[in-house]
């Protein structure tokens, strides 16, 4: 297996730098990555980087595109692939939560003691179902690609479920936050093949966890 | 309207069908070699039977019938050959009894390229001898299939179930925790069992260990690895047995690989002594998995040991692919005509009887 170089799949946006010093730190050539620029894929000597978006990282583990990947958890329960998830590596802390506009406090609980159904609207509706599901409330799933904050505000929806880092974004829309749904940091995924077949993945495994076991920030 | 297949299942073009059909002849050559003899299940069984014999999901297809029984398209060979063994084939002067199959199963599956909800199983079943030289035919049976079909770069990780379900009945009386445990092993989420082994439901040491269990992976060093750590727990249930089981094997196949795993967690609650799944590096899910199953007959009215395994030709055939094997050649070597039909047919026939493969030419 060693004759061929390993592929990392690893997540363009707000994950990227703190990833790439990680790879670093383990000692992975991260020459080319600091600015790939148009890449997609930088081949150095021993690995493959494939720059994917946050959520196609577990995508691209799961069919067999990369060997190994990281992504966040939020990305990871949202996909419900079967990838095996090896280390949480304890940054890009973030979290779910149900959200409403200020100004409409109360407004959604009086709409589902009136009908029984809750309407949310959210980018992440796997998620969102299953934290529904467990409470045994009825909601209706409104999938949005983007701006899910204006959903409530002209009354497409009862509230919204979204992700969070600092809570400025809700704050700046006037939405407060109803209850947590799950809190999410980045974990290093693995192929399960890949898993058993190729000791590179443990070995890389292994070094990240080293390098992430002291550090303090874990899951809510 | 689109004359279109249902979602999950796809139609098999020549080529393709003739490479499964010679793939499924050369591995069921080497069932017979070992002496397995063929059987057939019905393509439905009664879902209360067949879960007498272990919790199913991923069922795609329950029905009732005009009977209205609750039937279900099996969604694995193992539960109904146990079911057929024990109502049919129970006269233990019989036995033991090697059994082999080359049927399709119905389940839920995530991509295997546009086939998620009917695969192609080739299996067999070893029924009525427990042991480790049992399980070690078992094992050297799938390595010398696999290897049947072609198929070069492959590892067959084997471990066993009684080391962690020691451990977790020892660890904790929470039922909630034993059940996360087992499916977070199942998953290969290691971030859960690391979670799980902190979160205090079970005692300490024990969850300590059930934790660096999941990590335990190698030749055969990995058994005298887990050993030491489990040994102190008292918890070292069917390591001898493995150890016997991976020396044998390992003794007697050529190419390959045996690893030892012990995060091998089937996903069929069946299991009671050795697992393993096969994989190819190219493949995301498991060509063939396996395992022993003691308690299986017993549900069923007889009890016996047995064990066996089945290889996903679905899964197969991308490794196939991937390691460059290729179809063998299967259109016709030679076309006859002649005017007079009656020569024609006769010089056709002259040479299939020699093995060409010809076809009749000429207008109609």
């Amino acid at each position: 297996m060693a004759d061929r170089n390993l592929k990392i799949a690893i997540p363009k946006g707000s994950l990227y730098a703190d990833t790439v010093a990680l790879l670093g730190e383990a000692g992975l050539d991260i020459t080319g990555l600091a600015d790939p620029g148009r890449h997609l894929i930088i081949s150095n000597p021993g690995v493959d980087f494939i720059i994917v978006r946050p959520t196609d990282a577990p995508v691209f583990t799961t069919y067999g595109g990369a060997d190994c990947g990281i992504c966040g958890k939020d990305t990871l329960v949202e996909a419900e692939l079967d990838t095996a998830e090896l280390v949480d590596l304890k940054y890009g802390y973030c979290r779910f939560v149900v959200a409403e506009p200020e100004a409409f406090a109360g407004r959604a609980d009086e709409a589902y003691e009136r009908l029984g159904v809750l309407r949310v609207a959210t980018k992440y509706p796997n998620i969102t179902r299953s934290f529904y599901e467990k409470k045994g409330i009825q909601a209706d799933i409104v999938k949005m690609h983007g701006n899910i904050e204006l959903a409530p505000i002209v009354g497409m929806a009862d509230r919204i479920v979204d992700i969070t880092a600092t809570g400025r974004t809700l704050r700046e829309n006037h939405l407060q936050v109803v209850e947590e749904v799950l809190g999410s940091t980045a974990r290093f995924i693995a192929n399960k093949a890949a898993l058993r077949t190729d000791p590179r993945v443990v070995e890389l495994a292994e070094k990240l966890e080293e390098l992430t076991r002291d550090n303090e920030l874990t899951m809510s | 309207m689109i004359p279109k297949a249902p979602r999950g299942f796809r139609d098999v073009l020549p080529t393709e069908a003739a490479w499964r059909m010679s793939i499924r002849e050369a591995i069921n050559e080497r069932f017979k070699l070992w002496g397995y003899l063929p059987v057939e299940t019905p393509a439905v069984e009664l879902l209360d039977v067949l879960e007498l014999g272990g919790s199913l999901t991923d069922m795609p297809f329950r029905f009732f019938d005009s009977d209205n029984n609750l039937l279900v398209l099996r969604p694995d060979v193992t539960l109904p050959v146990a079911r057929m063994t024990a109502l049919r084939m129970n006269k233990r002067e019989n036995w033991p009894l090697r059994l082999c199959y080359a049927q399709h199963v119905f389940t839920e599956n995530d991509s295997t390229y546009g086939q998620d909800r009917q695969a192609m199983q080739a299996g067999v079943e070893f029924i009525g001898e427990g042991g480790t030289v049992a399980d070690a035919e078992v094992l050297c049976l799938l390595f010398e299939s696999l290897q049947a079909t072609g198929l070069t770069d492959f590892t067959v990780a084997l471990g066993t179930v009684n080391v962690l379900n020691a451990l977790v009945a020892e660890a904790s009386d929470d039922e909630a925790w034993r059940a996360q445990v087992f499916k977070a092993f199942h998953e290969s989420d290691r971030v859960a069992i690391e979670r799980l082994a902190q979160d205090g439901r079970a005692k300490p040491v024990y969850a300590k260990v059930v934790r660096e269990l999941a990590r335990i992976r190698g030749g055969e060093e990995a058994i005298e690895a887990c050993r030491e750590l489990v040994a102190p727990l008292g918890c070292e249930d069917g390591l001898d047995e493995l150890q016997r089981t991976y020396e044998l094997v390992d003794a007697n196949v050529e190419g390959g690989k045996l690893m030892v795993d012990f995060s091998i967690i089937s996903s069929f609650n069946y299991y009671t002594g050795m697992v393993f799944k096969a994989f190819a590096p190219e493949v995301p899910a498991a060509l063939a998995s396996g395992g022993r199953y003691d308690h299986t007959l017993e549900s069923f009215g007889v009890s016996a040991p047995a064990a066996g395994f089945a290889i996903v030709f679905e899964q197969l055939m991308q490794a196939l692919e991937a390691q460059d094997v290729r179809p063998p050649h299967i259109g016709p070597e030679q076309i006859v005509f002649d005017e007079d039909p009656k020569v024609m047919f006769a010089k056709a026939r002259a040479l299939r009887e020699q093995g060409k493969r010809v076809v009749l030419g000429g207008e109609r």
